[in-house]
Protein backbone atom coordinates (compact mmCIF):
# COMPACT_ATOMS: atom_id res chain seq x y z
CA UNK A 1 0.00 0.00 0.00
CA UNK A 2 1.29 3.36 -1.02
CA UNK A 3 0.89 5.37 2.18
CA UNK A 4 1.89 2.57 4.48
CA UNK A 5 4.91 4.09 6.25
CA UNK A 6 3.03 7.03 7.76
CA UNK A 7 0.13 4.82 8.81
CA UNK A 8 2.08 2.58 11.08
CA UNK A 9 2.20 5.01 13.94
CA UNK A 10 -1.54 5.43 14.00
CA UNK A 11 -2.05 1.70 13.95
CA UNK A 12 0.01 0.93 16.98
CA UNK A 13 -2.02 3.44 18.92
CA UNK A 14 -5.45 2.55 17.73
CA UNK A 15 -5.53 -1.20 17.48
CA UNK A 16 -3.52 -2.42 20.42
CA UNK A 17 -6.00 -4.69 22.17
CA UNK A 18 -4.24 -4.68 25.51
CA UNK A 19 -5.08 -1.03 26.15
CA UNK A 20 -8.70 -1.74 26.96
CA UNK A 21 -9.57 1.91 26.81
CA UNK A 22 -12.88 0.86 25.27
CA UNK A 23 -13.99 -0.59 28.56
CA UNK A 24 -14.34 2.92 29.90
CA UNK A 25 -16.79 3.94 27.21
CA UNK A 26 -18.87 0.82 27.59
CA UNK A 27 -19.57 1.44 31.25
CA UNK A 28 -22.91 2.96 32.16
CA UNK A 29 -23.33 6.63 32.93
CA UNK A 30 -26.45 8.77 33.08
CA UNK A 31 -24.94 11.53 30.96
CA UNK A 32 -24.12 9.09 28.22
CA UNK A 33 -27.59 7.60 28.41
CA UNK A 34 -29.31 10.98 28.15
CA UNK A 35 -27.05 12.05 25.31
CA UNK A 36 -27.91 8.86 23.46
CA UNK A 37 -31.62 9.59 23.86
CA UNK A 38 -31.26 13.18 22.80
CA UNK A 39 -29.34 12.18 19.69
CA UNK A 40 -31.89 9.50 18.85
CA UNK A 41 -34.72 12.01 19.34
CA UNK A 42 -33.31 14.46 16.84
CA UNK A 43 -32.05 11.81 14.44
CA UNK A 44 -35.41 10.06 14.33
CA UNK A 45 -37.08 13.40 13.58
CA UNK A 46 -34.62 14.15 10.79
CA UNK A 47 -35.25 10.69 9.42
CA UNK A 48 -38.96 11.48 9.14
CA UNK A 49 -37.98 14.43 6.98
CA UNK A 50 -36.10 12.18 4.57
CA UNK A 51 -39.45 10.64 3.57
CA UNK A 52 -41.59 13.76 3.93
CA UNK A 53 -44.61 12.59 1.97
CA UNK A 54 -44.95 9.22 3.71
CA UNK A 55 -44.37 10.85 7.10
CA UNK A 56 -46.91 13.61 6.50
CA UNK A 57 -49.48 11.08 5.37
CA UNK A 58 -49.04 8.96 8.46
CA UNK A 59 -49.18 12.01 10.71
CA UNK A 60 -52.36 13.14 8.96
CA UNK A 61 -54.06 9.77 9.30
CA UNK A 62 -53.17 9.77 12.99
CA UNK A 63 -54.45 13.34 13.29
CA UNK A 64 -57.77 12.57 11.62
CA UNK A 65 -58.26 9.45 13.71
CA UNK A 66 -57.59 11.47 16.86
CA UNK A 67 -59.58 14.57 15.93
CA UNK A 68 -62.82 12.58 15.54
CA UNK A 69 -63.11 11.59 19.21
CA UNK A 70 -61.56 14.94 20.17
CA UNK A 71 -64.20 16.84 18.20
CA UNK A 72 -67.05 14.76 19.60
CA UNK A 73 -65.66 15.38 23.05
CA UNK A 74 -65.85 19.14 22.44
CA UNK A 75 -69.45 18.81 21.21
CA UNK A 76 -70.34 16.85 24.32
CA UNK A 77 -68.62 19.40 26.51
CA UNK A 78 -70.72 22.16 24.96
CA UNK A 79 -73.99 20.28 25.33
CA UNK A 80 -73.15 19.69 28.97
CA UNK A 81 -72.30 23.31 29.57
CA UNK A 82 -75.58 24.39 27.92
CA UNK A 83 -77.61 22.15 30.20
CA UNK A 84 -75.62 23.30 33.21
CA UNK A 85 -76.81 26.81 32.55
CA UNK A 86 -80.45 25.95 32.14
CA UNK A 87 -81.71 27.51 35.29
CA UNK A 88 -85.10 26.03 35.20
CA UNK A 89 -87.01 25.37 38.32
CA UNK A 90 -88.52 22.02 38.81
CA UNK A 91 -91.67 21.31 40.74
CA UNK A 92 -92.78 18.51 42.99
CA UNK A 93 -96.53 18.24 42.92
CA UNK A 94 -98.17 16.71 45.99
CA UNK A 95 -101.74 15.37 45.68
CA UNK A 96 -103.20 15.12 49.17
CA UNK A 97 -105.90 12.69 50.27
CA UNK A 98 -109.37 14.06 49.28
CA UNK A 99 -110.64 13.50 52.82
CA UNK A 100 -108.09 15.89 54.26
CA UNK A 101 -109.34 19.09 55.91
CA UNK A 102 -108.02 22.50 54.85
CA UNK A 103 -106.43 23.09 58.26
CA UNK A 104 -104.46 19.86 58.12
CA UNK A 105 -103.35 20.65 54.59
CA UNK A 106 -102.23 24.13 55.60
CA UNK A 107 -100.27 22.73 58.52
CA UNK A 108 -98.50 20.34 56.15
CA UNK A 109 -97.81 23.20 53.77
CA UNK A 110 -96.18 25.22 56.56
CA UNK A 111 -94.17 22.23 57.69
CA UNK A 112 -92.81 21.60 54.20
CA UNK A 113 -91.98 25.21 53.47
CA UNK A 114 -89.91 25.25 56.66
CA UNK A 115 -87.62 22.55 55.22
CA UNK A 116 -84.10 23.65 54.24
CA UNK A 117 -84.22 22.23 50.73
CA UNK A 118 -87.56 23.84 49.85
CA UNK A 119 -87.79 27.32 48.40
CA UNK A 120 -91.54 27.78 48.53
CA UNK A 121 -94.85 25.93 48.64
CA UNK A 122 -97.89 26.96 46.65
CA UNK A 123 -101.22 25.97 48.16
CA UNK A 124 -103.97 25.08 45.67
CA UNK A 125 -107.31 24.51 47.34
CA UNK A 126 -109.96 22.19 45.87
CA UNK A 127 -111.86 25.18 44.53
CA UNK A 128 -108.86 26.76 42.93
CA UNK A 129 -108.02 23.45 41.38
CA UNK A 130 -111.50 23.10 39.98
CA UNK A 131 -111.42 26.59 38.53
CA UNK A 132 -108.09 25.98 36.94
CA UNK A 133 -109.24 22.66 35.57
CA UNK A 134 -112.39 24.19 34.08
CA UNK A 135 -110.41 26.90 32.37
CA UNK A 136 -107.82 24.71 30.87
CA UNK A 137 -109.44 21.40 30.07
CA UNK A 138 -112.81 22.31 28.57
CA UNK A 139 -114.58 19.71 30.70
CA UNK A 140 -116.81 22.29 32.45
CA UNK A 141 -120.01 20.44 31.63
CA UNK A 142 -118.86 17.13 32.91
CA UNK A 143 -117.38 18.74 36.01
CA UNK A 144 -120.54 20.71 36.77
CA UNK A 145 -122.62 17.56 36.44
CA UNK A 146 -120.69 15.92 39.26
CA UNK A 147 -122.35 16.06 42.69
CA UNK A 148 -119.23 17.33 44.40
CA UNK A 149 -115.72 18.55 43.61
CA UNK A 150 -113.60 15.44 42.99
CA UNK A 151 -110.26 17.22 43.08
CA UNK A 152 -107.87 16.95 46.02
CA UNK A 153 -105.92 19.74 47.64
CA UNK A 154 -102.64 20.15 45.80
CA UNK A 155 -99.31 21.51 47.08
CA UNK A 156 -96.75 22.67 44.52
CA UNK A 157 -93.35 22.42 46.17
CA UNK A 158 -90.52 24.39 44.57
CA UNK A 159 -87.15 22.94 45.66
CA UNK A 160 -84.20 25.22 46.32
CA UNK A 161 -81.49 25.70 43.72
CA UNK A 162 -81.42 25.33 39.97
CA UNK A 163 -82.09 22.01 38.37
CA UNK A 164 -79.00 20.28 37.11
CA UNK A 165 -78.25 16.78 36.17
CA UNK A 166 -76.15 16.36 39.28
CA UNK A 167 -79.01 17.39 41.54
CA UNK A 168 -81.47 14.94 40.05
CA UNK A 169 -80.91 12.26 42.73
CA UNK A 170 -81.38 14.92 45.41
CA UNK A 171 -84.71 15.95 43.91
CA UNK A 172 -85.79 12.36 43.73
CA UNK A 173 -84.89 11.89 47.38
CA UNK A 174 -86.95 14.98 48.29
CA UNK A 175 -89.89 13.65 46.33
CA UNK A 176 -89.68 10.31 48.13
CA UNK A 177 -89.50 12.04 51.48
CA UNK A 178 -92.58 14.14 50.69
CA UNK A 179 -94.46 11.13 49.35
CA UNK A 180 -93.97 9.42 52.69
CA UNK A 181 -95.97 12.10 54.52
CA UNK A 182 -99.26 10.70 55.86
CA UNK A 183 -101.33 13.43 54.21
CA UNK A 184 -99.87 12.83 50.77
CA UNK A 185 -101.55 10.38 48.48
CA UNK A 186 -99.23 10.86 45.52
CA UNK A 187 -96.12 12.92 44.76
CA UNK A 188 -94.83 13.67 41.31
CA UNK A 189 -91.48 15.15 40.34
CA UNK A 190 -91.78 17.17 37.19
CA UNK A 191 -88.30 16.53 35.88
CA UNK A 192 -88.87 14.10 33.10
CA UNK A 193 -87.14 16.35 30.61
CA UNK A 194 -84.12 16.35 32.88
CA UNK A 195 -84.05 12.59 33.10
CA UNK A 196 -84.33 12.32 29.35
CA UNK A 197 -81.48 14.73 28.88
CA UNK A 198 -79.36 12.85 31.39
CA UNK A 199 -79.99 9.66 29.47
CA UNK A 200 -79.18 11.26 26.13
CA UNK A 201 -76.00 12.69 27.55
CA UNK A 202 -74.86 9.42 29.04
CA UNK A 203 -75.66 7.76 25.73
CA UNK A 204 -73.56 10.42 23.99
CA UNK A 205 -70.77 9.97 26.47
CA UNK A 206 -70.64 6.24 25.98
CA UNK A 207 -70.80 6.67 22.26
CA UNK A 208 -67.85 9.07 22.34
CA UNK A 209 -65.87 6.83 24.69
CA UNK A 210 -66.52 3.75 22.59
CA UNK A 211 -65.60 5.55 19.41
CA UNK A 212 -62.46 6.93 21.10
CA UNK A 213 -61.34 3.45 22.08
CA UNK A 214 -61.86 2.24 18.51
CA UNK A 215 -60.00 5.15 16.99
CA UNK A 216 -57.14 4.91 19.47
CA UNK A 217 -56.80 1.26 18.50
CA UNK A 218 -56.76 2.42 14.89
CA UNK A 219 -53.89 4.79 15.73
CA UNK A 220 -52.02 1.89 17.35
CA UNK A 221 -52.40 -0.07 14.15
CA UNK A 222 -51.51 2.81 11.84
CA UNK A 223 -48.36 3.70 13.77
CA UNK A 224 -47.48 0.04 14.26
CA UNK A 225 -47.81 -0.73 10.59
CA UNK A 226 -45.82 2.31 9.49
CA UNK A 227 -43.06 1.45 11.94
CA UNK A 228 -43.03 -2.18 10.87
CA UNK A 229 -42.49 -1.06 7.29
CA UNK A 230 -39.77 1.33 8.42
CA UNK A 231 -37.98 -1.54 10.18
CA UNK A 232 -38.35 -3.68 7.07
CA UNK A 233 -36.90 -0.95 4.85
CA UNK A 234 -33.93 -0.68 7.20
CA UNK A 235 -33.39 -4.40 7.47
CA UNK A 236 -29.76 -4.17 6.30
CA UNK A 237 -29.02 -1.57 8.91
CA UNK A 238 -30.60 -3.68 11.64
CA UNK A 239 -28.49 -6.64 10.55
CA UNK A 240 -25.25 -4.66 10.53
CA UNK A 241 -26.06 -3.19 13.92
CA UNK A 242 -26.65 -6.64 15.33
CA UNK A 243 -23.38 -7.76 13.81
CA UNK A 244 -21.37 -5.01 15.48
CA UNK A 245 -22.92 -5.70 18.85
CA UNK A 246 -25.97 -3.47 19.16
CA UNK A 247 -28.46 -4.54 21.80
CA UNK A 248 -32.09 -4.99 20.79
CA UNK A 249 -32.92 -1.98 22.96
CA UNK A 250 -30.46 0.16 21.01
CA UNK A 251 -31.91 -0.94 17.68
CA UNK A 252 -35.45 -0.46 18.93
CA UNK A 253 -34.91 3.06 20.25
CA UNK A 254 -34.98 5.09 16.99
CA UNK A 255 -38.18 3.32 15.96
CA UNK A 256 -39.81 4.07 19.29
CA UNK A 257 -38.91 7.70 18.85
CA UNK A 258 -40.36 7.54 15.36
CA UNK A 259 -43.61 6.34 16.94
CA UNK A 260 -43.34 9.16 19.45
CA UNK A 261 -43.05 11.71 16.66
CA UNK A 262 -45.96 10.23 14.71
CA UNK A 263 -48.06 10.29 17.86
CA UNK A 264 -47.22 13.76 19.10
CA UNK A 265 -47.31 15.40 15.67
CA UNK A 266 -50.61 13.66 14.96
CA UNK A 267 -51.95 14.84 18.30
CA UNK A 268 -50.77 18.37 17.62
CA UNK A 269 -52.40 18.42 14.20
CA UNK A 270 -55.59 16.95 15.68
CA UNK A 271 -55.67 19.74 18.28
CA UNK A 272 -55.23 22.31 15.52
CA UNK A 273 -58.08 20.69 13.57
CA UNK A 274 -60.38 20.85 16.58
CA UNK A 275 -59.45 24.48 17.32
CA UNK A 276 -59.99 25.31 13.65
CA UNK A 277 -63.36 23.57 13.53
CA UNK A 278 -64.44 25.28 16.75
CA UNK A 279 -63.51 28.61 15.28
CA UNK A 280 -65.39 27.77 12.10
CA UNK A 281 -68.64 26.91 13.88
CA UNK A 282 -68.23 29.75 16.39
CA UNK A 283 -69.68 32.40 14.05
CA UNK A 284 -73.12 30.80 13.52
CA UNK A 285 -73.06 29.52 17.08
CA UNK A 286 -72.59 33.00 18.50
CA UNK A 287 -75.45 34.32 16.39
CA UNK A 288 -77.62 31.57 17.77
CA UNK A 289 -76.56 32.38 21.31
CA UNK A 290 -77.39 36.02 20.74
CA UNK A 291 -80.90 35.07 19.62
CA UNK A 292 -81.46 33.19 22.85
CA UNK A 293 -79.77 35.94 24.82
CA UNK A 294 -78.06 33.32 26.85
CA UNK A 295 -74.85 33.81 28.80
CA UNK A 296 -73.52 30.63 27.26
CA UNK A 297 -70.02 30.66 25.79
CA UNK A 298 -68.81 28.26 23.15
CA UNK A 299 -66.28 25.84 24.62
CA UNK A 300 -63.27 24.57 22.72
CA UNK A 301 -60.07 22.70 23.56
CA UNK A 302 -58.39 24.45 26.48
CA UNK A 303 -54.68 24.34 27.25
CA UNK A 304 -55.00 21.43 29.68
CA UNK A 305 -56.89 19.37 27.16
CA UNK A 306 -54.35 20.11 24.44
CA UNK A 307 -51.50 19.02 26.70
CA UNK A 308 -53.43 15.92 27.70
CA UNK A 309 -54.20 14.99 24.11
CA UNK A 310 -50.53 15.45 23.17
CA UNK A 311 -49.49 13.18 26.04
CA UNK A 312 -52.04 10.56 25.11
CA UNK A 313 -51.12 10.64 21.42
CA UNK A 314 -47.41 10.43 22.18
CA UNK A 315 -48.05 7.49 24.47
CA UNK A 316 -50.18 5.75 21.86
CA UNK A 317 -47.47 6.35 19.23
CA UNK A 318 -44.69 4.92 21.37
CA UNK A 319 -46.77 1.94 22.46
CA UNK A 320 -47.86 1.20 18.90
CA UNK A 321 -44.25 1.35 17.78
CA UNK A 322 -43.17 -0.86 20.67
CA UNK A 323 -45.66 -3.56 19.83
CA UNK A 324 -44.69 -3.52 16.16
CA UNK A 325 -40.96 -3.28 16.66
CA UNK A 326 -40.15 -5.63 19.51
CA UNK A 327 -41.12 -8.82 17.78
CA UNK A 328 -40.03 -7.67 14.36
CA UNK A 329 -36.49 -6.76 15.39
CA UNK A 330 -36.07 -10.04 17.24
CA UNK A 331 -37.18 -11.85 14.10
CA UNK A 332 -34.50 -10.23 11.95
CA UNK A 333 -31.61 -12.58 12.51
CA UNK A 334 -28.16 -12.69 11.06
CA UNK A 335 -27.79 -15.49 8.56
CA UNK B 1 -8.59 -13.57 22.41
CA UNK B 2 -8.00 -17.24 23.02
CA UNK B 3 -10.38 -19.61 21.26
CA UNK B 4 -10.73 -23.29 21.89
CA UNK B 5 -13.08 -25.60 19.96
CA UNK B 6 -13.61 -28.99 21.56
CA UNK B 7 -15.38 -31.60 19.43
CA UNK B 8 -17.81 -28.97 18.19
CA UNK B 9 -20.69 -30.05 16.01
CA UNK B 10 -23.45 -28.08 14.31
CA UNK B 11 -26.47 -29.79 12.92
CA UNK B 12 -29.17 -27.65 11.33
CA UNK B 13 -32.83 -28.34 11.85
CA UNK B 14 -33.01 -29.53 8.26
CA UNK B 15 -30.76 -32.40 9.33
CA UNK B 16 -27.77 -31.07 7.47
CA UNK B 17 -24.58 -31.51 9.47
CA UNK B 18 -22.43 -28.42 8.87
CA UNK B 19 -19.69 -29.24 11.38
CA UNK B 20 -18.80 -32.36 13.28
CA UNK B 21 -16.17 -33.11 15.90
CA UNK B 22 -14.21 -29.93 15.13
CA UNK B 23 -11.37 -29.29 17.58
CA UNK B 24 -8.66 -26.66 17.44
CA UNK B 25 -7.02 -24.09 19.63
CA UNK B 26 -6.36 -20.56 18.39
CA UNK B 27 -4.14 -18.86 20.88
CA UNK B 28 -4.16 -15.24 21.92
CA UNK B 29 -2.34 -13.21 19.26
CA UNK B 30 -2.27 -16.01 16.69
CA UNK B 31 -3.11 -15.64 13.03
CA UNK B 32 -4.57 -18.49 11.02
CA UNK B 33 -6.36 -19.25 7.78
CA UNK B 34 -9.43 -21.37 7.39
CA UNK B 35 -9.76 -23.08 4.04
CA UNK B 36 -12.00 -25.61 2.39
CA UNK B 37 -14.48 -25.90 -0.43
CA UNK B 38 -17.63 -23.90 -0.31
CA UNK B 39 -20.04 -25.74 1.92
CA UNK B 40 -17.21 -27.24 3.97
CA UNK B 41 -18.40 -25.34 7.06
CA UNK B 42 -16.12 -22.28 7.11
CA UNK B 43 -18.96 -19.80 7.46
CA UNK B 44 -20.72 -21.92 10.05
CA UNK B 45 -17.56 -22.02 12.13
CA UNK B 46 -17.31 -18.23 12.03
CA UNK B 47 -20.97 -17.84 12.88
CA UNK B 48 -20.43 -19.97 15.97
CA UNK B 49 -17.61 -17.65 17.03
CA UNK B 50 -19.90 -14.63 16.51
CA UNK B 51 -22.75 -16.37 18.32
CA UNK B 52 -24.89 -15.93 15.24
CA UNK B 53 -25.45 -19.66 15.49
CA UNK B 54 -25.08 -21.98 18.47
CA UNK B 55 -23.32 -25.32 18.30
CA UNK B 56 -25.38 -28.46 18.77
CA UNK B 57 -22.57 -30.42 20.43
CA UNK B 58 -19.15 -29.87 21.91
CA UNK B 59 -17.73 -26.85 23.63
CA UNK B 60 -16.42 -23.46 22.50
CA UNK B 61 -14.24 -21.68 25.03
CA UNK B 62 -13.44 -18.01 24.51
CA UNK B 63 -10.81 -16.80 26.96
CA UNK B 64 -11.80 -19.82 29.04
CA UNK B 65 -15.52 -18.97 29.03
CA UNK B 66 -17.92 -21.52 27.60
CA UNK B 67 -20.08 -19.70 25.05
CA UNK B 68 -23.04 -21.90 25.96
CA UNK B 69 -23.14 -20.19 29.37
CA UNK B 70 -23.70 -16.79 27.76
CA UNK B 71 -27.33 -15.69 27.60
CA UNK B 72 -28.97 -14.01 24.64
CA UNK B 73 -28.53 -10.69 26.40
CA UNK B 74 -24.77 -11.20 26.62
CA UNK B 75 -24.40 -11.65 22.85
CA UNK B 76 -24.02 -7.93 21.95
CA UNK B 77 -21.24 -7.54 24.49
CA UNK B 78 -19.47 -10.57 23.03
CA UNK B 79 -19.79 -9.24 19.49
CA UNK B 80 -18.23 -5.93 20.46
CA UNK B 81 -15.04 -7.82 21.24
CA UNK B 82 -14.99 -9.40 17.79
CA UNK B 83 -14.42 -7.55 14.53
CA UNK B 84 -15.82 -9.10 11.35
CA UNK B 85 -15.12 -8.48 7.71
CA UNK B 86 -17.37 -9.97 5.08
CA UNK B 87 -16.90 -10.61 1.42
CA UNK B 88 -19.99 -8.59 0.60
CA UNK B 89 -18.83 -5.71 2.84
CA UNK B 90 -22.20 -5.18 4.57
CA UNK B 91 -21.72 -1.43 4.28
CA UNK B 92 -24.67 0.92 4.56
CA UNK B 93 -25.11 3.15 1.56
CA UNK B 94 -27.41 5.64 3.27
CA UNK B 95 -24.53 7.25 5.16
CA UNK B 96 -20.97 8.41 4.72
CA UNK B 97 -17.88 6.27 5.11
CA UNK B 98 -17.21 8.00 8.41
CA UNK B 99 -20.61 6.98 9.78
CA UNK B 100 -20.25 3.43 8.52
CA UNK B 101 -17.02 3.04 10.43
CA UNK B 102 -18.45 4.81 13.48
CA UNK B 103 -21.32 2.33 13.85
CA UNK B 104 -19.65 -0.13 16.28
CA UNK B 105 -18.64 2.79 18.51
CA UNK B 106 -22.09 4.42 18.42
CA UNK B 107 -23.67 1.12 19.31
CA UNK B 108 -21.40 0.97 22.36
CA UNK B 109 -22.38 4.49 23.33
CA UNK B 110 -18.97 6.14 23.00
CA UNK B 111 -18.90 9.92 23.16
CA UNK B 112 -18.72 11.79 19.84
CA UNK B 113 -15.19 13.13 20.26
CA UNK B 114 -13.87 9.68 21.05
CA UNK B 115 -15.77 8.30 18.07
CA UNK B 116 -14.30 10.89 15.68
CA UNK B 117 -10.78 10.22 16.92
CA UNK B 118 -11.04 6.46 16.62
CA UNK B 119 -12.83 6.50 13.27
CA UNK B 120 -10.13 8.72 11.77
CA UNK B 121 -7.39 6.49 13.20
CA UNK B 122 -9.05 3.43 11.65
CA UNK B 123 -9.60 5.13 8.29
CA UNK B 124 -6.03 6.39 8.33
CA UNK B 125 -4.90 2.84 8.95
CA UNK B 126 -6.66 1.55 5.82
CA UNK B 127 -5.61 4.60 3.79
CA UNK B 128 -9.04 6.17 3.33
CA UNK B 129 -8.85 9.13 5.67
CA UNK B 130 -9.33 11.61 2.82
CA UNK B 131 -12.62 9.93 1.81
CA UNK B 132 -14.43 9.94 5.12
CA UNK B 133 -17.23 12.20 3.89
CA UNK B 134 -17.95 10.18 0.75
CA UNK B 135 -20.65 7.60 0.33
CA UNK B 136 -19.22 4.04 0.19
CA UNK B 137 -21.12 3.56 -3.06
CA UNK B 138 -18.58 5.87 -4.73
CA UNK B 139 -15.68 3.58 -3.83
CA UNK B 140 -14.08 0.70 -5.72
CA UNK B 141 -14.46 -2.88 -4.48
CA UNK B 142 -11.07 -2.87 -2.81
CA UNK B 143 -11.76 0.43 -1.10
CA UNK B 144 -15.13 -0.79 0.12
CA UNK B 145 -13.44 -3.82 1.58
CA UNK B 146 -11.02 -1.53 3.39
CA UNK B 147 -13.92 0.46 4.83
CA UNK B 148 -15.28 -2.85 6.10
CA UNK B 149 -11.92 -3.58 7.71
CA UNK B 150 -11.80 -0.14 9.29
CA UNK B 151 -15.25 -0.78 10.75
CA UNK B 152 -14.13 -4.18 12.05
CA UNK B 153 -11.09 -2.78 13.87
CA UNK B 154 -12.41 0.61 15.03
CA UNK B 155 -13.63 -0.91 18.28
CA UNK B 156 -10.17 -2.42 18.99
CA UNK B 157 -11.47 -5.97 18.92
CA UNK B 158 -9.53 -8.83 20.42
CA UNK B 159 -10.48 -11.14 17.59
CA UNK B 160 -10.70 -10.30 13.92
CA UNK B 161 -12.73 -12.65 11.71
CA UNK B 162 -12.72 -12.30 7.95
CA UNK B 163 -14.95 -14.37 5.68
CA UNK B 164 -13.51 -14.40 2.14
CA UNK B 165 -12.21 -10.84 2.47
CA UNK B 166 -10.46 -10.99 -0.90
CA UNK B 167 -13.19 -12.83 -2.76
CA UNK B 168 -13.81 -10.24 -5.48
CA UNK B 169 -10.41 -8.59 -5.57
CA UNK B 170 -7.48 -8.89 -7.94
CA UNK B 171 -4.21 -10.41 -6.60
CA UNK B 172 -2.54 -7.06 -5.92
CA UNK B 173 -5.47 -5.72 -3.88
CA UNK B 174 -5.80 -9.09 -2.14
CA UNK B 175 -2.19 -8.92 -1.04
CA UNK B 176 -2.73 -5.40 0.32
CA UNK B 177 -5.73 -6.54 2.33
CA UNK B 178 -3.80 -9.50 3.70
CA UNK B 179 -0.95 -7.23 4.71
CA UNK B 180 -3.44 -5.12 6.65
CA UNK B 181 -4.61 -8.16 8.58
CA UNK B 182 -1.03 -9.07 9.29
CA UNK B 183 -0.40 -5.65 10.74
CA UNK B 184 -3.33 -5.98 13.10
CA UNK B 185 -2.04 -9.37 14.11
CA UNK B 186 1.36 -7.88 14.83
CA UNK B 187 -0.17 -5.62 17.50
CA UNK B 188 -1.73 -8.53 19.29
CA UNK B 189 -5.13 -9.15 17.68
CA UNK B 190 -6.07 -12.78 17.13
CA UNK B 191 -6.92 -13.16 13.43
CA UNK B 192 -8.80 -15.89 11.60
CA UNK B 193 -9.36 -15.55 7.85
CA UNK B 194 -11.59 -17.86 5.83
CA UNK B 195 -10.42 -18.08 2.25
CA UNK B 196 -10.45 -20.52 -0.61
CA UNK B 197 -7.59 -18.73 -2.38
CA UNK B 198 -5.03 -21.43 -1.62
CA UNK B 199 -2.16 -19.76 -3.49
CA UNK B 200 -2.57 -16.56 -1.48
CA UNK B 201 -2.90 -18.53 1.76
CA UNK B 202 0.26 -20.44 0.99
CA UNK B 203 2.20 -17.24 0.39
CA UNK B 204 1.21 -15.82 3.77
CA UNK B 205 2.97 -18.59 5.70
CA UNK B 206 0.59 -18.88 8.60
CA UNK B 207 -1.17 -21.72 10.26
CA UNK B 208 -3.87 -23.23 8.05
CA UNK B 209 -6.99 -25.01 9.21
CA UNK B 210 -8.73 -27.01 6.51
CA UNK B 211 -12.33 -28.13 6.65
CA UNK B 212 -13.82 -30.81 4.46
CA UNK B 213 -17.49 -31.65 4.72
CA UNK B 214 -17.64 -30.27 8.22
CA UNK B 215 -14.59 -32.03 9.55
CA UNK B 216 -11.18 -30.61 10.36
CA UNK B 217 -8.88 -32.50 7.99
CA UNK B 218 -5.71 -30.46 8.35
CA UNK B 219 -4.34 -28.23 11.07
CA UNK B 220 -0.82 -27.04 10.56
CA UNK B 221 1.67 -24.80 8.84
CA UNK B 222 1.99 -24.31 5.14
CA UNK B 223 5.33 -24.51 3.31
Amino acid sequence: MAQKPNQRGATRESVKPTQHSWSKSSSFSLGKYLRLHQTTLTESFLRLLTYPLASIMTVMVVAIALSLPGGLYVVLKNVQSVTDQWEQQSVITLYLFPTLEDTQALALSHRISAQDDVASVEYISKEEGLRYFEQSSGYEQILSSLPENPLPIVLRVIPKGAVEIDTLPKLQALRDQLANQNEVEHAELDAQWLQRLANILSFGQRFVYGLSVLLVVAVFLIVGNTIRMAVESRRDEVLVMKLVGATDAYIRRPFLYMGFWFGILGGFLASLCILGLSWWVSVPAERLIELYQSGFQLQTFNADEIVLSLLVSAFVGVTGAWIAVSRHIASIELQ
Amino acid sequence: MDIKFQRVGKKYESGQEALSQVSFHLQQGEMAFLTGHSGAGKSTLMKLMMMIERQTSGQILVDGVDLRTLSRRAIPQHRRRVGVVFQNHQLLFDRSIFHNVALPLQVGGADPQQIAKRVRAALDKVGLLDKEKQNPMALSGGEQQRVGIARAVVNKPQLLLADEPTGNLDPKLSAEIMNLFQEFNRVGVTVLIASHDLALVARMRHRVLTLNQGRMVNDGGFG
